[in-house]
């Protein structure tokens, strides 16, 4: 998992790593075994914090049109990590922000489609502009 | 098999928030079930908050 090879970037950028996925604790407890992470993961079950953070839904061709699943599997095959069963909503999308204290956000991308994921470096960027000096 | 369970029949926007006041007050769970307030992770500085579409 990318996050999991950049955690020590964005603890040296002075930047809390928190990972947020659906399903029960449980799940969460599994796949952090399952693959080895040091890093908390939460689950928001009911998915208030999705629907706060303004993530959508998506159609079927945002899930598993042709250029999600090319995408999705150069990505696994050069991670060498494939997707699990799917746990909570099969269609709800997630997203980065990248919050201060006085919860202004400094950074956001919220996926468009299953493919749509920010690269660790651009996050990192923006947690390097607006960390104190 | 255009239509799947869960799936929204039309595109969707995104909607970023101008800012995560609406967020703070909010709590998940960590692997232990206890609840966690969403606010605290950024209380002291800087947090990257990942919201994941699956594991893995």
């Amino acid at each position: 998992m990318q996050l999991h090879r950049d955690r020590d970037k964005f603890a040296a950028a002075g930047a809390r790593l928190v990972v947020i996925g659906q399903g029960t604790p449980e799940q969460a407890a599994h796949f952090r075994e399952s693959l080895k992470l040091d890093f908390p993961i939460y689950v928001d079950q009911r998915r208030e914090v999705y629907e706060a953070a303004g993530a959508k839904i998506a159609t079927f061709d945002e899930l598993l049109g042709p250029k999600m699943v090319a995408r999705g599997g150069a990505v696994a095959a050069k991670l060498g990590v494939f997707q699990g069963k799917t746990v909570g909503h099969p269609a709800q999308l997630g997203g980065v922000l990248v919050v201060l204290p006085g919860d202004d956000i400094a950074y956001s991308h919220l996926s468009d489609d299953a493919s749509d994921n920010p690269p660790n470096s651009e996050v990192l960027a923006a947690v390097k502009a607006v960390a104190p000096s | 098999m255009r239509r799947l369970r869960g799936a929204a029949v039309r595109r969707q926007k995104t909607r970023p928030p101008g800012d995560a006041s609406g967020l703070a007050g909010l709590t998940v769970k960590d692997f232990e079930g206890k609840d966690v307030r969403l606010g605290s992770f950024w209380e002291d500085g800087p947090a990257v908050v990942v919201f994941l579409r699956h594991y893995g």
